[in-house]
Parts: structure tokens; sequence; C-alpha cells
């Protein structure tokens, strides 16, 4: 069971050097690796891993890590969001917790911090750092993947019109929300406007998952998890005040959580590659064709950590990122099926016919891989993109 | 290090002087005198990474030949940099010493030299091994040299033999010897990336230009990508450049070598066909820069013997950590 923020003691300002708090962070979690580690066996089930997760971020937080480069008005300690990086790297590193799982608040959070009201965010924030919830993000529809600003899950204003109204009324259906199952609280994107009126007429709410009216169905992955869900919405009431960014405002909101996505997520994800590089060489066979395989990954893994520090760095300077996040996005992708492709070479059977918990854990891997040119918007989208915006090529055909 | 406002000028100076003189039909001569005008050979000594970025950029930007390489490595195997002495490069794609030396001095040398070997009065040949590295010096008239055609005649190289006694060897910290191969490669990469600006340059405005189906090429999604593609590649590269200069060793420069040749390979492969018919052409330049990228490939190895090096290290530890952090 998750200890509850408010019983955690009060802590002061991180150091300021990202390397003195790096050393800090290692030793504390060197100091604390049995509490830390997984204590299922291997590979685990996906509620485990939520469960552990969350242990771990109840764990961190009072410690004091957790709140480290988040601002002090929503209960962190200030300092560099770098700190969040770093620490989301070394959890992954070490396999505390899925980065997938655990880099989830870097998508959420400074969204919430932006868009929601100063009040709401510092009650909001520390629950969803320490542990004692979990969010989701329903933006997918049946109809709007990769054509996100086409979706329909309607929210009309109870009594009144859009500007008096105190409450609202969302009906529709989302899809591939990660976690929905688990979650306490949804930022949620909604048409308001016209179905034509596309990014101009989408409002994003702030959602309790209590709230009556809302049913959540998982749906199997081909790993045989349940990651994501479809999510229902039958007459369920919203208060005015969870609206993000204004009414119609909702695409900027959607665009906001792009730049953390993009930079401390895939940080995160790729010191959980290393990790995974790291196993497969522990045990690969030690011929030249194997070598061959094993330097393509490591250089690949390589380009993606050099690509993906140029960008945490740019967003640190510039305080927003754009659209060559795209290329981080094609990389991330292509490197991470480049491992698990790798161990499928070098392993023979492990993954295809390999039934001990060894086996499983690189099947459930290898075949979640398989998803990453797919999921957070597809390696053709982020082609598209950058056709587009970084090469100036004008519109398609 | 220079500051920033005076490395975005010194770029546009190189650049702007290349330009001017259409570098890449000029001869190695107007481009090496360009640069000595440039102050090239001092900004080398003050700032060798900066200067090599910067110039070795814009050469391959320009498809510019030139002898600087001879400068580059000089500077790293701590001797300084004058004309009239060539460096003997390792064998197309190794980066083993290129020499070997018996108790009597005698020298057994094959390699590669540029253009500046035709009227350098020395050559240095770095002998012996990688972990007891010699140098030595032989005068040029000692040596055989042959002029190499190949696919990229303009690359302006040199097949060199050395088979005589040296006029002065003396012990190479192996340390200088590794950072010989790492600016060499590193001179390499920059160059590799200069050129894969400029094919990925003339593939979009070939497709913004050329219209078929009564639309210009560059709306088609199938070509689309392909560009986006190059793109991705030259920023993985450019980036693998960044991380060897924030953690200067052989191993990130290695790598950076290693992707310069992966990347220049998706790069010239998307953009030939891009470019298409015209492309295959030599009305149009993008060969030039093809067949320089394919010679520049092998200059201290390409990423097939670079990574199976890599490979056969990081399983014979076990080991494969990160090497930069935030």
């Amino acid at each position: 069971m998750p200890l509850s923020f408010s019983d955690s003691p009060t802590f002061g300002p991180p150091p300021l050097d990202l390397a003195e708090y790096r050393s800090q962070l290692n030793s504390w979690l060197d100091g604390h690796h049995l509490e830390l580690s997984a204590n299922y066996e291997a590979p685990g089930t996906l509620g485990e891993h939520v469960a552990q997760m969350q242990r771990v971020k109840s764990l961190l937080w009072h410690g004091g890590w957790m709140q480290c480069g988040w601002p002090e008005q929503v209960g962190g300690r200030g300092g560099s969001p770098l700190m969040r990086t770093e620490l989301g790297a070394a959890i992954a590193a070490r396999d505390y917790a899925d980065p997938g799982l655990f880099s989830l608040i870097e998508v959420l959070a400074p969204t919430v911090i932006e868009y929601a009201p100063a009040e709401l965010a510092a009650e909001m924030i520390p629950l969803l750092l320490s542990g004692a919830e979990m969010w989701c993000q329903g933006f997918s529809e049946p109809g709007a993947g990769s054509d996100l600003a086409s979706l329909a899950c309607r929210a009309t204003p109870k009594d009144g019109d859009s500007e008096t109204t105190s409450t609202w009324l969302i009906n529709g259906q989302k899809v591939w929300t990660s976690l929905a199952q688990y979650s306490e609280r949804c930022v949620l994107l909604t048409r308001t406007g016209t179905p034509e009126s596309r990014h101009r007429g989408i409002t994003a709410f702030f959602v309790d998952m209590n709230t009556p009216g809302i049913s959540v169905a998982p749906l199997e992955m081909m790993n045989g998890e349940r990651e994501f869900a479809e999510v229902f919405f039958d007459d369920v009431q919203v208060p005015a005040e969870r609206i993000f960014g204004g009414v119609n405002g909702g695409w900027s909101v959607a665009m906001s959580i792009l730049p953390y996505e993009r930079s401390s997520c895939f940080w995160q994800r790729i010191g959980y590659l290393y990790n995974r590089l790291q196993r497969l060489v522990e045990v690969a066979p030690d011929h030249d064709r194997a070598a061959e395989v094993i330097g393509i990954a490591y250089a690949e893994l390589h380009a993606l950590r050099s690509r993906s520090r140029v960008t945490q760095h740019k967003l640190e300077q510039e305080g927003t990122l754009g659209a060559d996040t795209s290329i981080d996005k094609v990389l991330v992708a292509s490197a991470e099926q480049t491992v698990y492709d790798a161990a499928r070479k070098l392993l023979p059977g492990m993954i295809e016919i390999d039934d001990t918990p060894q086996g499983e854990s690189w099947r459930l891997e290898y075949l979640y891989s398989r998803s990453t040119t797919i999921y957070g918007g597809t390696s053709e989208i982020q082609r598209d993109i950058i056709a587009k915006r970084l090469l100036n090529l004008g519109d398609p055909k | 290090m220079i500051d920033a406002e005076d490395r975005v000028l010194l770029d546009e100076t190189v650049r702007a002087a290349l330009a001017d003189n259409e570098a890449g039909n000029a001869s190695h001569n107007t481009i090496d005198a360009l640069l000595k005008q440039l102050d090239w050979l001092d900004l080398l000594d003050a700032d060798p990474l900066d200067a090599i970025e910067i110039v070795f950029r814009a050469l391959g930007h320009f498809n510019a030949p030139s002898t600087a390489m001879d400068d580059v490595l000089s500077a790293a195997l701590d001797i300084r940099p004058v004309a009239d002495v060539a460096v003997l490069v390792p064998p197309f794609a190794s980066w083993e010493p290129a020499g070997r030396i018996d108790l009597k001095q005698e020298i057994d040398a094959r390699g590669l030299a540029t253009s500046r070997s035709d009227t350098a009065k020395d050559l240095l040949v770095v002998c012996g091994t990688a972990e007891a590295p010699r140098l030595a010096r032989v005068g040029m008239s000692e040596a055989t040299s042959e002029r190499i055609v190949g696919v990229d005649p303009g690359a302006n190289l040199r097949a060199i033999i050395v088979s005589t006694r040296a006029t002065e060897v003396s012990d190479l910290d192996p340390q200088k010897w590794e950072r010989t191969i790492a600016w060499g490669r590193l001179a390499a990469a920059y160059e590799i990336s200069g050129a894969a600006r400029a094919m990925l340059e003339m593939a979009c405005s070939h497709a913004l230009e050329r219209h078929q189906f009564g639309h210009p090429i560059a709306g088609f999604q199938a070509l689309r990508h392909r560009l986006a593609e190059a793109l991705v590649a030259i920023e993985a590269l450019d980036a693998t450049l960044v991380s060897a200069r924030h953690e200067s060793t052989p191993l990130t420069a290695a790598l950076a070598k290693a992707q310069a040749t992966r990347s220049i390979r998706e790069v010239t492969r998307h953009c030939q066909q891009v470019l298409a018919g015209v492309g295959f052409t030599t009305e149009h330049p993008f060969h030039r820069f093809l067949k320089r990228t394919m010679v520049l490939e092998g200059v201290f190895g390409s990423a097939d013997e670079i990574l199976l090096e890599v490979g056969q290290r990081v399983l014979a530890q076990r080991l494969a950590p990160t090497l930069i952090d935030l």
C-alpha cells in the first residue's frame, strides 16, 4: 500500500549540479537496493509491474528524490527538470520499474502543471509523484488514431451554454488508453466544436475515473499483457473547472505533452534499452557474427542516446521542443527493435520456444518492441512531419 | 574554445570562401591556399576539434579537394604541420600503423597519402603496433607513389610504398597514435556529414522542382519518406559527432565514424532514388559527392570494420556501457 504523500517529510532544494545530483542519487539507490528491487518473479504480470512502480515511487518520494526537478508550488523541490530525467533513467537502468510505466509521469504532470488551476495542480501532482495515484491519457479513438484532430468523443454543456454551464456531459469512446484500469484520473480530449472543426474544436478535461458513467475494457496485446484499454463515456458529468486550456483550447494542451514525452521519457527508455543490451551481451555467444550484431546494436543505441542528449539540452535551454522531436521518435523506435532483433538472432529459440522465466521475459519484450513504430505517433506520421516541417517539402499530394 | 559567435562567423567565412572559389571544381592547391589565408593552421593549433569540425564540414559540403588531412594527422602526432611534410594514412578500411620497422630501422610500409605527397620533402610513417607505435620520418624520394584513379579521381589519393631506412625514428606515445586515429576519423566523419547535407539539399530541391503527373514529386509520400529518412540519418550522425566532442575518447570517435558510414549509406541510397535519372548522370553534381563519400568511408575504417571490433570488445568484456551522460 503506497504511503500517503501528506505524511512525507519536507526537503530543501536539490543540489544545483547535475553530476552531484547523479552521484548522490546513485549512492542512495545503492543503499536502498533491496527495498527497491521487485519482489515478484520475472517477468511478472502487468498488475505486479504497476504495484512495483507505485511502491518505488513512494520510496523515492519519502527519500525526497521524486520531488527533484518539479516546481515548489506543486510539492517539488525545484531544480532542473533534467534531474527527473536522470532519476527515471536510473530507475530503468536498475530495473526497479518499467520505464514505459514510470515515464508516464512525464507525459502527464507537466501538462497538468501548465494548464490546471494552481490549487488543483498543487493538490494533484503530489498524488501522482508519490505513487498514491496513476493517471492516464485519453486521446486516441477508434476513428482518430494518426489523425488525432478528427476525434469525436463529445462534450456538451449540461445546462446553459459553454460559457455559463457549471457541468459538462461527456459521451463517446477512447481506445489505446494505457493503464486506464489502474488510473484515478484521465487527461481527456473531447469534441466541443462542430465535427468539421478539427483541432480548433477540441477541449481537454481532467476527469476523475471513478465518475459514474465511465467504463473501462482492457485490450489484450499480442504479448498477453493488458496495458491499454477501451474507455467508454456515457453521460459522464465533469465540472467546468476541470477544463484545461479553455473551451476549444484542447489542441495546445495535447501538443504540450510532446516535448516531455519525446525527451525525458525517451532518455529513460534508452537507459532501459542499454540494460537489455547488457543482459544480451552477458549471455550471447562469442563469435564474429555475434560481434557484428552486437556492434551494430551498440552503435545504434549510442547514436540514439547522443541525439536524445542534444534534445534534452535544447529543451532545457529553449523551454520548448518542436517538430524535430519526430527524429527522436523514429530513432527510438528503430533502436528498440534492433536490440530485440539482436536478441532473437543471437539466442536462437529463446523468444520462440523457451518456456523458462528468462524466455518469457525476452518473448514478452520482443513482442512489445514490435509496437514501437506504431505507438506515440507511427513512424510514417513522424516522416510526414519531418518532410513537411523540417524539410519544407510542402503539403503531400 | 572559440566562442559561439566567432564560430558561426568562422564557419560562414570558410563556406563563403569555398563558394566563391567554386570549390568543387577547384584544385587542391587552390583550396589549400585558401585555407592558409583563413589561418587554418593557427586555428588547428588553438582549437583542433573546432577547427576540424568547421573546415571538414565545409569541405564536404562543397566537395572540395584539399590536403588538410595531412595537417590534422600531423597535429595529432604532435608534429607542426607544414606544406612539405605528408603523413602516411593506413591502408583503406584499416587503422593499424601502416609500417613495419626492424632493428636496423629498415621500414616496410604501405598506405595512402594525399596529393601533398607529390611535392612533400618528407613523409611521416607510423610503424610498429598500436600498443608500441614508433614514428619515422623518411624522404619522399625514397617512397614510390602511384596516383589512384579509383571511384573518385578527385579525392587525389596516392598509393604509397615505403621500403627504406628511416632518417629519423622515435617512440610514439600510444595515446598520440590513438588521437591520430580519432582525429582522422572525426575529420572524415565531418566531411561525410557536410556532403550528406549537400546531397539532401540537392534531392529536396529536385523533388520540389521536378513535376510529374501534374505535381511536384515532393508531394508523393514515397519520396517524402525517403527524404525524411535521410534527414534522420544525418541528425543521428551529427548527434554522435556532438558526443565525440562532449566525451572525447577513442571509442566515441570510432562510433562517430561508424555512424558516418551507416548514415551516408542511407542518405546516398534515398537521395539517389529521389534524383532518379538525372542523379545517375554526370550532368548532375550528385555523383561526385557519392563517390567522395565512398572513399571517405574507408579512411581509418568504415562501420563494417569498426563495429566488428567494437562488438568483439563488448563481448570480450561482457559489458555494454553507456558512454555519455546528460
